[in-house]
């Protein structure tokens, strides 16, 4: 979708339990063994669903640097990353389908789509679910809906999430009372990358924050909306600089590829600005590659965890810089 | 600035010991901070992130002390979860803590979620015993929504016999309430039926 240039994926996920068992958090590592294990067996036949292949991979086996690695491409959240208990996850080829087994939740669903399409992510999500409860009887109330170990995902258990890459309007200086307010139409929107308060690249998630009330159609169009306001504004304020200083923004762009291009080290911080005005400059078709080029998958791509097992052993920092500027040379394309 | 034990992450803790006077700075993740011995200062590495604990007191409402010993006891008899530790993870132990901790919980879920009933998708190959107002819009998104006849004689098979009566009965009393006299009529006929069979049965 042209108009939606700034959206660059959209996702939903689903919390369920079984109803035979504790959530997780009471699980004895015996239980959750049979659980998880219960669970792998029953849905074996997933292959096919929405399309796609699954292979089926024991979190618990791959170590930290796979989990890292998995959170780092999103497949993941943090409270998976750190738990220590036997899980299991069916993921899809392309990684944008995902069920994971003992996380939080017994059953963690989640359909990423690039682009903006969360309705059509939820539909997924849902044949998904579906698909699981043929064979799982959920824990369900009639009056809160899904019950799920965490009382701020009651109800739909959905989280519908939209990134949006904002670098123009996250330079103005209302952009952070802006994201305050957001919080009063019921979304919240984060930062995705940096450190403390500072961001880099100007990548941001917008997701609901409450999942009981709202159907999930309604969740999906709130979502969406903000989304696409967002989205609707840094157009606004792109084609304005694009039209008055053009000249201003093709040179940072074309200096962005050429450090991106040419650096012998490079660091997160850098790599991120540089990557994000390359991005926009793309877009807005300031830039043409001679192959195609998806930038979305070259952040994902000089994140730590993703350099490490590319090197295959742990790097330090300068390393790091160093593996960084390599793979980035390595996968940047020319421009025509 | 890397840690200086694993050499992996991001350090972001800085350590500053004083040690007769000589002072020497150590930055730390987290992670490897929370596997040395700080003495007192241990317990800061111990919750997992602070904004847990602020939802907890969320949660658990500061509301009068006393309120609170009192209902400190109750405990969840199928995870064992106490209310206090449910006040102190805000994490449920198991689907009955919902209706165990139900009076105590109610407000805070409400204040948390801005409702405190469920309007979106049910789950379709179980019997949920609820009412079926399922949205045109939640049901076309899922493959075919839960029909609309009431108690739809569950596949699910979960719900034991009193429940489902309970479930009819409660859309009874809402279908009257609406003047929908046909579902009325509807769950009473089911309802006769599940009960005419538990007896066959007993």
């Amino acid at each position: 979708m042209d108009n939606c240039r700034n959206i660059i994926y959209s996702k939903v996920r689903l919390s369920r339990n079984w109803n035979e068992y504790v959530f997780p958090a009471r699980l004895t590592d015996e239980q959750a063994k049979e659980m998880v294990g219960r669970l792998c067996g029953g849905l074996k036949d997933i292959d096919g669903q929405l399309n796609m292949r699954y292979d089926l991979v024991d979190l618990s086996e791959i170590g930290e640097l796979g989990r890292r690695l998995l959170k780092e491409r999103r497949v993941i959240n943090r409270t998976i990353l750190k738990k220590q208990a036997p899980m299991s996850m069916y993921l899809s080829d392309d990684e944008d389908v995902s069920l994971v087994f003992n996380g939080a939740d017994h059953i963690r669903i989640q359909v990423t789509k690039p682009g903006f399409h969360l309705g059509e992510a939820w539909k997924d999500a849902s044949q998904l679910d579906d698909f699981v409860n043929a064979r799982f009887p959920y824990a369900y109330d009639q009056k809160y809906g899904y019950l799920t170990s965490y009382p701020t995902n009651v109800g739909t258990g959905m989280k519908a999430a939209a990134i949006v890459h904002l670098p123009s309007l996250a330079l103005g200086k209302k952009f952070p009372s802006l994201i305050t307010d957001m919080g009063r139409f019921g979304v919240s929107i984060r930062g995705l990358y940096g450190e403390g308060r500072e961001n880099y690249g100007a990548f941001y998630e917008v997701s609901n924050q409450k999942t009981m009330g709202l159907t999930e159609q309604e969740i999906v169009d709130l979502v969406g909306r903000v989304a696409v306001q967002f989205d609707d504004q840094e157009n606004q304020v792109r084609d304005m600089a694009n039209k008055n200083h053009r000249l201003i923004r093709e040179d940072e762009v074309y200096k962005s590829y050429g450090v991106l291009r040419y650096a012998r080290r490079i660091s997160m911080k850098e790599a991120m600005t540089y990557l994000s005005q390359l991005m926009a400059g793309c877009t807005d078709g300031l830039v043409r590659f001679k192959e195609s080029c998806d930038i979305y998958q070259l952040i994902l791509g000089i994140q730590t965890a993703g350099l490490q097992s590319r090197s295959r052993r742990p790097l330090d920092k300068e390393e790091l810089d160093v593996a960084r500027a390599e793979y980035l040379r390595e996968q940047l394309p020319e421009l025509v | 600035m890397l840690c200086e034990i694993c050499k992996i992450r991001e350090a972001n803790v800085q350590y500053t010991e004083v040690v007769n006077g000589v002072k020497t700075e150590h930055h730390f993740c987290s992670q490897c901070a929370r596997d040395l011995d700080f003495g007192p200062y241990s317990a800061i590495f111990d919750g997992e992130f602070p904004l847990a604990e602020l939802l907890s007191a969320l949660l658990g409402g500061e509301t009068p002390a006393q309120k609170q010993d009192k209902y400190q006891q109750i405990v969840c008899p199928t995870c064992g979860m106490t209310y206090s530790e449910f006040v102190k993870n805000s994490c449920f132990g198991c689907a009955d803590c919902y209706s165990v901790f139900d009076v105590l919980i109610h407000d805070n879920i409400k204040q948390l979620q801005g409702s405190d009933s469920h309007r979106g998708k049910k789950p379709v190959y179980q019997n949920t015993g609820g009412e079926d107002t399922v949205h045109p819009e939640a049901g076309g998104a899922g493959s075919g929504a839960a029909g609309d006849v009431p108690g739809a004689a569950g596949d699910g098979g979960s719900a034991s016999v009193e429940e489902q009566i309970a479930a009819l009965d409660r859309k009874l009393k809402d279908a009257l309430r609406r003047e929908e006299y046909e579902t009325a009529a509807l769950c009473r006929d089911q309802i006769r039926a599940l009960k005419g069979g538990a007896q066959q049965n007993g």
